[in-house]
């Protein structure tokens, strides 16, 4: 009785989204309410920050094992509420649990939730689950167990050829395969070898290597020794963009612990192999992710991008064979080693093995980190794990791949993910971003905002990524706000195209994606806005007339009350008329409508 | 070993860069940011060509890529012009008014580009060679800031620079004469900082700044009064040097 209630725990989430709604506050009052209800030894629950849960949009998250309960949206009210009933009397609090978007039903724990079932975790197996800030926890998972096989029954050919046949793939953009690349470095007959963990994450809005990192440092930690066992590398780097504090904090205190334990360092477990590990703040670009970037980076040279015809696996950091990898490439190698490739490669699609983590956000219910084989549907992510659209619009497009991907239509929602398909639709995989949008979204703005993005974060370098971009910049400004010429479409193409084709690094071959994709799937938004000089999202605001349609306007009032600019009138019961003089086409009307009265003329 | 540049056969050095193996066999590739006396930057990539290895096709960047296989590389082809085009079609909405990108532009059929909008008074294309030769003289006196778009050469704060010595290398290498250098009265004017200049011990000309000379002095470790303190210009050192050369020549020794 006594040691099974010791195995109680509570597990409070601490991921991004969590923190930023409060995570770290509930973990305080849960702690120390615990300790003034006078909860004592015998039934003390153990109490954990932990990584993300995923399930962003419904934090903060609060988990209850063993009888698996969940709650989301916990706030500093509940907690009395919730130690007396689930902590002391195991009972659970009925409005606390969460909703499956899809059935509408409120359910106990995670595993009965949509947005959790078709999820299969690899990378994330112990995000969530552990205290990333206590080695022991990391340990009763299998940790470590896979290094100790590496180094007491694998030579370094063997770690490779297993890493080769799972079939693993970079998660960090271009998809290049991990064992192909430890083969290549290893192949080379020059020392000191390093390798390196690329957490720049430089994506706005991406956070799944942070996640990981802070949720689960030891399986990067873990990964990266076994990747320096199989190339022969004595010394490693971990590039973590300068932004993520926690990130930085959470990798300082797990390499402490495993040097602590002899998991790093020299020596490692008698083994006789050495390794240290090392912690670096970004450059605080974009750019510097770049591999030829990030390594000059870590050289203290500026963060610019050089030609990569030869590979840092033969020159890389202070031109010496370097292994890049990103960090959930890296959180990927301990289980493939436990439970060999061939359990790896039969997951997946014929290309694409594994997993990949997402970040969706956007218009979707669910919003979070989501963890799913290779080849699962556009349409299953978004309206089974998403669980559908917000207010359920209209799904018009999704956004992957980070900024200088592309934008995927309606038609396409059957697509099976993967990095190949994912190329051939004029998009990528890039780091894993998921971005939904409805209805209500200008293609053309779509591409604006990324091109502006991107145009800030060119470094100069080279003059197509350069000049190119800016001046897609121009005709996009141009085209949202009515200034759009005839042959301006045409002439995105035709720098788009060259800039792809002649940029030096990644950023520059990729960042047309936004636009190339956007014209070519939706291609008559276009022609809208330069030829008819109409936005029909009612989004460009030059480019949009909000009307209301006298049949289905209901005169319910609600649009006259929330505009800012007092622009509508009409009686109540009767159908009302915006002024198009005063309009400021801020577009609350038509978000607020409940009758589809107001349509963008 | 051998490649083929537009179906000529031409001798390399595997690692040797195919821009250096075409030029060395009067194969015409066009470039801005290149100068034999640095190693490849790629950063103008007008040198883009099409490499075929191993059946499969793509644009590389000449003035970098090193030869490692036998391959076919072509210069010219319909493609490459196209996206050269296009390129300078973007350099000429930059540098609208520079002779040297209204010339290459127009070799590919861009003379106007009326589309954008433009700084008449720009000139840098920003290949980076003005900031690399004053790196290598040791001055060390301008720098590219900002990123992006915005980037440009500068002194430090657009200041006259303490460190420059005003010997102009910056502006001899640079391949659009976009950085100013004026000469008058004895006095020469760059980066906004007025030098004195030294007349030739010989000739009497004006030849370099009084900075300059001192800087590359104490460079060499030559002590001031050396050479009786002749200070001589470019012509005339070659002229005495040439008859030295002469007046040392083994027939006058024998
Ligand atoms: C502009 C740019 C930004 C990048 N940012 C990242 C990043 O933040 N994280 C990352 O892992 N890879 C990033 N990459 C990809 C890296 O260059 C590199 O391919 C990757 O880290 C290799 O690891 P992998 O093979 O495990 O994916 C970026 C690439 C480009 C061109
Ligand atoms: S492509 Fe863009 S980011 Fe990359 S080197 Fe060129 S200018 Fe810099």
């Amino acid at each position: 009785m006594k040691s099974e209630q010791a195995k109680r725990k509570i597990l409070v989430c601490c991921g991004p989204g969590c923190l930023a709604v409060g995570g770290r506050e509930i973990l305080e009052g849960l702690r120390s309410r615990i300790a003034a209800a006078g909860l004592d030894a015998t039934v003390e629950p153990v109490i954990k920050g932990t990584g993300c849960h995923g399930l962003c949009e419904q934090g903060p998250m609060v988990r209850f094992l063993p009888e698996d309960i969940s709650y989301c949206r916990v706030s500093l009210p509940d907690l009395d509420e919730i130690v007396e009933q689930t902590v002391r009397q195991q009972k659970v609090v009925e409005r606390l649990l969460l909703v499956d978007a899809l059935t509408g039903r409120r359910v106990k724990s995670q595993g009965e939730n949509s947005f959790y079932k078709k999820q299969l975790k690899i990378a994330l197996r112990n995000t969530g689950e552990i205290n990333p800030l206590n080695i022991d926890d990391y340990l009763e998972r299998d940790g470590y167990r896979a290094l100790a096989k590496v180094l007491f029954e694998m030579d370094p050919e063997t770690v490779i050829a297993e890493v080769e046949k799972s079939g693993l793939r970079g998660r960090g953009g271009a998809g290049f395969p991990t064992g192909l690349k430890w083969r290549q470095c290893a192949r080379v007959d020059n020392s000191p070898k390093y390798v390196i963990c690329n957490a720049d994450e430089g994506d706005p809005g991406a956070f799944m290597d942070r996640g990981i990192i802070e949720g689960d440092p030891h399986s990067v930690i873990e990964g990266m020794v076994i990747g320096a066992y199989a190339i022969k590398a004595h010394r490693g780097f971990v590039y973590i963009r300068d932004e993520y504090a926690l990130a930085v904090k959470t990798m300082l205190e797990a390499i402490r612990q495993a040097e602590a334990r002899s998991y790093l360092g020299r020596n490692i477990l008698g083994s006789g192999f050495d390794f240290s590990l090392e912690v670096v703040r970004g450059g605080g670009a974009f750019v510097c992710g770049e591999s030829t970037a990030l390594m000059a980076s870590i050289e203290g040279r500026v963060g610019e991008p050089r030609a990569k015809y030869i590979r840092s696996v033969e020159r890389g950091l202070w031109d010496q064979p370097t292994v890049l990898n990103n960090v959930e490439t890296w959180a990927n190698i301990p289980p493939i080693i436990l439970r060999g490739g061939e359990w790896f490669s039969s997951i997946g699609t014929a290309k694409s093995k594994g997993t990949k983590v997402f970040s969706l956000v956007g218009k979707v219910k669910n919003t979070g980190l989501v963890e799913v084989p290779m080849g699962i549907t556009l349409r299953e992510l978004i309206f089974d794990i998403g669980g559908g659209i917000l207010n359920d619009r209209k799904f018009k497009a999704v956004q992957t791949g980070g900024p200088s991907g592309g934008c995927i239509p309606a038609e396409m929602l059957d697509l099976e993910v993967d990095f190949d398909s994912l190329t051939a639709a004029d998009s990528m995989m890039g780091s894993g971003g998921m971005i939904v949008m409805d209805e209500r979204t200008c293609m053309v703005d779509t591409a604006r905002y990324y091109i502006d993005f991107l145009t800030e974060e060119s470094c100069g370098k080279c003059s197509p990524c350069r000049e190119g971009l800016k001046r897609m910049r121009e005709i996009l400004n141009d085209i949202c706000s009515g200034a759009g010429l005839p042959g301006d479409i045409e002439l995105l193409e035709e720098i788009g195209g060259m800039v792809r084709e002649c940029s030096l690094c990644g950023l520059g071959k990729t960042a047309p994606n936004p636009v190339l994709s956007t014209i070519k799937h939706f291609r008559e938004e276009y022609d809208e806005h330069v030829h008819r000089k109409r936005c029909p999202a009612g989004i460009c605001r030059p480019l949009t007339t909000f009307v209301i349609d006298g049949e289905a306007c209901t005169g319910c009032g609600l649009c006259r009350k929330n505009c800012p600019a007092e622009a509508i009138s009409g009686e109540p019961k009767e159908p009302h008329v915006i002024d198009q003089s005063r309009c400021t086409k801020c577009g609350n009307c038509i978000e607020l409508c409940r009758f589809n009265a107001i349509t963008v003329k | 070993m051998k490649i083929r540049i537009n179906g000529i056969d031409c001798e390399a050095q595997p690692g040797e860069f195919i821009l250096d193996v075409a030029r060395r066999n009067n194969i015409y590739i066009p470039t801005l940011c290149h100068h034999d006396a640095f190693a490849g930057e790629a950063r103008c990539r007008l040198c883009i060509v099409e490499v075929v290895e191993r059946g499969r096709s793509r644009v590389v960047t000449s003035c970098v890529y090193p030869v490692a296989g036998e391959i076919e590389v072509a210069t010219d082809t319909e493609k490459i012009r196209s996206l050269r085009k296009t390129l300078l079609m973007l350099l000429l909405a930059r540098t609208p008014q520079n002779e040297t990108i209204k010339k290459l532009a127009r070799e590919y059929g861009v003379t106007e580009v009326a589309r954008f909008e433009s700084d008449p008074q720009e000139e840098c294309i920003l290949c980076n060679l003005c900031v690399r030769a004053c790196e290598q003289l040791g001055a060390g006196a301008i720098y590219a800031v900002n990123r992006g778009v915005t980037k440009k050469v500068a002194t430090l704060f657009e200041e006259p620079a303490e460190e420059c010595i005003g010997c102009a290398a910056c502006a001899a290498i640079c391949p659009t004469g976009a950085i100013k250098v004026l000469e008058k009265e004895g006095k020469r004017i760059i980066w906004n900082r007025e030098f004195e200049m030294v007349p030739c011990s010989n000739c009497g000309r004006p030849f370099a700044t009084a900075e300059q000379l001192a800087f590359y002095r104490a460079r060499l470790k030559v002590a001031p009064d050396r050479y009786g303190g002749d200070r001589l210009c470019e012509n005339c050192r070659q002229k005495r040097a040439a008859e030295l050369a002469s007046l040392m020549s083994p027939a006058r020794l024998r």
